[in-house]
């Protein structure tokens, strides 16, 4: 079971203290705490019984399932040694759910001609390699080329261009 | 035999006519160039282009659509290959040996290796149909409730098999993907199921939406913070096809693909998905090193690939002979279909041969069209690899932002992919694997509504599922692949502990 | 001085109105259709758009948002601005038994939309399994009664046209089978024709293939005419159940406020592809039923919606809401 593949180089060593595997340890955790947030979500759902089953059995049933291997995993971490916790990147992550955002914000109010440039450049922020100029070229180069293939070459109903009032394409 | 002879030379003279040579042309090659965005897989490909089939003559247009499918398919493996993302439930697979072949510069290979064996599954499934349409469809009709139930069991024991990783993250991440498919309006009484009466979620979680951002955006962090797992890529690349070595060793993984997923295809009710996960299951455990297997294996690709391609196919035969849809795509065609005036059902083959056998014939010459794009094409690919990451990964978040927005038209459905990106850089964080949701929740839904659907007409007999025959042999088999999948499991926890 | 300043802009405004109206249509129209493409209500869609958008002289792009029965896909459309840009095409689910089955529904048929006028409507046959023990309707009802809890009936789901067509016949008959629910009439239709289930209400589109190669028995359509499809289907009239009368209707809306000449020359240019004889012919191939002149106009519409509205409603209520 080799980690090099999957990109993560984690300390072998795990926290000295009673949690020998911080990481596992972090991951039963939310599982235990998803459990309880799905048991709490679904908690006006109607059981019913075998014979009937209603739609609250499978997600409880499932969600218990859940809550004791994050349980087990989580013993499991205090037993045996295993990778801390890795660091977690800001930049990145925040950029890109940031493109996103903005792109299902302006698609249907400005158009793809907005929503592309814009998850293009808020996108090319996450990496550091990024340089501006070069970006946002590409930003409207491939903006032009989507739009040329999905509006008018696949007749996809996309906004392409939205000014309240005064066009719609 | 000689009856078969005789209607494949009517289905053939119809498919090769200048006209329909050159629609499944177009169609496997407008198929493939759109399956390959990130995000649109083949319902949404074949959604897009229907309008554009409407003033071709019935026959012709289906050849096209049909070729446009098959496209897709493949198109969507390729994205699966070349970036990690699965534009359907069933590429799934290709990302676990294939993305890795590529990043260790064989994507050619992979690629190469996918055609190939797709088009030796073509030619078996094509055989298949055109022989035992009639026969194979009365089998299909033996599966109700129960069994899909059962095969649904098995399929989720096929994903505990697939984890490369801990057996018991593994087992959360499927139990977390049937918990997501449990997302939205209940089918038999039509409760809101944990949607909060938010409206985009009301027909639950898009596949699509999960896989992109579990999947596809998680990948696009994880590649943005280790810059130098990437350095790989870039590297020689080498042969762009696969050495003789590769094919060696894929010869019978193909073949076997073929046969599992061409059997698992004819299932109405979506029997094909579970294909691509059969096979590469079969072919780890028959390996003389499982190892190998999720760091680049090629029959990990050649035998789920082919498994693919051959469901895709098998999956017409319900909808030519019985005329009843088995899936969405599908229920498509119908549609198509029924635009141009014929109505699909059991007569179809005797009230309109040259429309059964002409498709029959075109789904060969189809899969013949896939291979002649697709290889050349596998140079075009593996340059666009070679593509800086700072330019590439805005282009991916691009393109995987209007193909989900063009699935329903939601912008909610862009921001839920961009919170599953959070939620899947979390995962990897945390050590989990993304592949086992994904087959939770494709699996999770079918099995839920067969569990209801075979206990309600059954009164709540739970021991309908053993005493029917084909489920109880099912469930049988689902066990002793589990505990195949366990076992060496249990005895390299002991190992861990001295080793590491 | 005032009040004339107030005329000449309301005039100017209205002259602007109607010279927009005038030169309506000026780009493509979009026309939400709440289901997958391919199902019925979609091919009806794309069949009569084709020929407006003949007449109108501008496309018709047809939009599919599906989901929850098709509201979902309306609740967008009724949101849109009234500018005749967008259309929708609802049908008798989701412009008549949508309040009935859904309780948040965020529409009021009967308020938020300008109707334009029926398209074409699908009529219901009730089929069952080929081994089902009756022939004919009669018997099929007497059966029904006699053992309704060990039937089992199949639907594509709540809110579907299916399960609301056979809510109706149970709450006619008085009979409480078990109701299985599919996801689609694919796998609903599927399962009838390998006898897991017993029967199903449903649309004539699905069926004829399968009632002509005798893989599923009919026992009645639900109109007041026999189907050239199948010929050999009794009405409901004549095998003795009149008063189960329905056809799953599918209509033109636009959403309130379309300015009256827009709606007016939408009905007129559904009203030309209505009678186009390519068009009459498709539609027919499909087993629809295409109105007559006097069902084509938006007020024969807007009563339509409001009878259907408090006829769903009455039926949901007598057999207990949408689930069983």
């Amino acid at each position: 079971m080799s980690d090099k593949t999957r990109g993560s180089a984690p300390e072998r060593s795990g926290g000295s203290g009673p949690i020998r595997a911080p990481q596992d340890f972090v991951a039963g955790a939310s599982l235990v705490a998803l459990a309880l947030f799905a048991l709490w979500a679904s908690a006006d759902l109607s059981q019913g019984s075998l014979g009937q089953m209603g739609p609250g059995m499978l997600p409880r049933a499932t969600a218990v399932l859940i809550a004791l291997l994050g349980i087990a995993i989580a013993i499991g971490a205090c037993l045996r040694p295993g990778p801390s916790l890795e660091r977690w990147g800001i930049r990145g992550p925040l950029c890109v759910f940031l493109a996103v955002l903005a792109f299902a914000f302006t698609i249907r109010s400005v158009g793809l001609v907005v929503a592309g440039p814009l998850v293009a450049l808020i996108g090319g922020a996450a990496s550091p390699e990024t340089r501006l100029g070069e970006t946002v070229i590409f930003a409207v180069a491939i903006t032009a080329f989507c739009i040329g293939l999905f509006k008018y070459l696949l007749n996809l109903p996309i906004p392409v261009l939205v000014i309240p009032g005064v066009v719609v394409l | 035999m000689g009856d078969l002879a005789a209607n494949l030379s009517l289905g053939f003279s119809t498919a090769l006519s200048v006209q329909n040579v050159g629609l499944a042309f177009i169609g496997c090659l407008v198929g493939t160039l759109i399956g390959v965005l990130p995000g649109v897989g083949p319902i949404a490909t074949i959604t897009m282009l229907l309008p554009i089939t409407f003033g071709i003559d019935p026959v012709g247009a289906l050849i096209m659509l049909a070729g446009i499918y098959y496209g897709a398919q493949y198109g969507g493996s390729t994205t699966a290959i070349l970036v990690n993302i699965p534009g359907e439930a069933t590429a799934v697979v290709a990302t676990l040996d294939g993305h890795q072949m590529a990043k260790q510069g064989r994507a050619g290979a992979a690629l190469g290796i996918a055609a190939i064996g797709s088009f030796f599954a073509g030619c078996v499934a094509t055989l298949v149909i055109a022989a035992l349409a009639a026969p194979l469809t009365r089998v299909a009709l033996l599966f109700g409730p129960a069994e899909y139930f059962s095969l649904m069991v098995l399929g989720l024991v096929f994903a505990v098999v697939l984890a490369r990783g801990s057996i018991p993250k593994a087992l959360a991440m499927i139990l977390v993907g049937i918990l997501l498919s449990t997302v939205g309006t209940d089918l038999e009484t039509g409760e809101e199921r944990m949607t909060f009466g938010y409206g985009p979620l009301a027909e639950g979680v898009d596949f699509a939406v999960l896989a992109m951002g579990v999947f596809g955006f998680a990948e696009v962090l994880r590649n943005l913070e280790h810059t130098e797992a990437r350095e790989v890529v870039k590297h020689a690349i080498g042969r762009v096809l696969p050495t003789l070595e590769d094919l060696k060793r894929s010869v019978w993984p193909i073949v076997r693909g073929s046969l599992l997923g061409g059997a698992l295809g004819i299932l109405p009710g979506n029997g094909a998905v579970l294909g691509p996960f059969a096979s590469y299951t079969l072919e780890k455990k028959i390996a003389k090193d499982p190892r190998r297997f999720g760091q680049g294996a090629i029959e990990g690709v050649a035998g789920p690939e082919s498994a693919n391609n051959a469901g895709a196919q098998t999956s017409f035969i319900p909808l030519l002979t019985l005329g009843i849809p088995p899936n969405a795509v599908m229920a498509l065609m119908v549609g198509a279909m029924t635009i141009h005036g014929i109505v699909p059902g059991p007569q179809v083959m005797t009230r309109n041969p040259t429309l059964f056998w002409g498709m029959i014939a075109s789904m060969w010459i189809g899969n013949l069209m896939l291979l002649v794009i697709n290889l050349p094409l596998v140079g075009v690919w593996v340059r666009f690899l070679k593509v800086p990451y700072r330019l590439m990964y805005p282009s991916i978040l691009v393109f995987s932002c209007i193909g989900i927005y063009s699935v329903r038209n939601l912008p909610e459905d862009v921001v839920f992919t961009g919170v599953l990106a959070l939620v899947g850089y979390a995962l990897i964080k945390l050590g989990f694997e993304a592949a086992p949701l994904l087959l939770g929740f494709v699996l999770g839904r079918l099995m839920e509504e067969n569990l209801r659907r075979a206990l309600s007409i059954a009164r709540g007999d739970l021991m309908t599922f053993v005493e029917r025959p084909v489920s109880g042999v099912l469930l049988a088999v689902a066990l002793v692949v589990l505990v195949l999948a366990l076992l060496p499991a249990v005895r390299k926890s002991r190992e861990e502990v001295f080793a590491d | 001085m005032r009040t004339t300043l107030v005329l000449v802009a309301a005039a100017l405004g209205l002259a602007a109105g109607a010279a927009h109206a005038a030169s309506y249509p000026e780009r493509p129209i979009t026309m939400i259709v709440p289901f997958a493409a391919g199902g019925p209500t979609d091919v009806t869609a794309r069949i009569v758009t084709e020929h407006m958008s003949r007449t109108l002289g501008q496309q018709i792009v047809i939009e599919n948002v599906a989901g929850a029965g098709g509201t979902t896909g309306i609740t967008r459309a009724a949101q849109a601005r009234p500018d005749g840009y967008t259309i929708m095409m609802g049908h008798m689910g989701t412009h008549g038994a949508a309040p009935a089955v859904y309780p948040n529904l965020k529409y009021d048929p009967t308020k938020d939309f300008e109707p334009i006028g029926l398209a074409a409507g699908t009529p219901i046959l009730i089929v069952a399994k080929k081994d089902f023990p009756a022939n004919t309707l009669q018997e099929f009802v007497a059966y029904v009664k006699a053992n309704a809890s060990k039937l089992n009936e199949a639907h594509a789901g709540v809110g579907s046209v299916s399960h609301t067509t056979c809510s109706l016949l149970h709450a006619q008959l008085g009979v409480s089978p078990n109701r299985v629910a599919y996801r689609g009439t694919g796998p609903a239709l599927n399962d009838l024709v390998a006898g897991q289930v017993d029967y199903m209400c449903d649309q004539i589109v699905n069926l004829t293939p399968q009632i002509q190669a005798g893989t599923i028995k009919a026992f009645a359509i639900a109109t007041p005419e026999r189907n050239p499809a199948i010929p050999n289907v009794p009405t409901t009239r004549e095998a003795g159940l009149p008063e189960y009368q329905v056809s799953a209707w599918n209509a033109i809306f636009a959403p309130k406020g379309t300015p009256k000449e827009i709606v007016a020359k939408l009905a007129d240019a559904l009203d030309k592809a209505l009678d186009d004889e390519a068009t009459r012919k498709r539609l027919a191939d499909l087993g629809g039923d295409i109105p007559d002149k006097q069902g084509r106009t938006p007020e024969a519409l807007a009563k339509l919606v409001q009878s259907e509205v408090q006829r769903w409603a009455q039926v949901m209520k007598s057999t207990g809401g949408g689930s069983r």
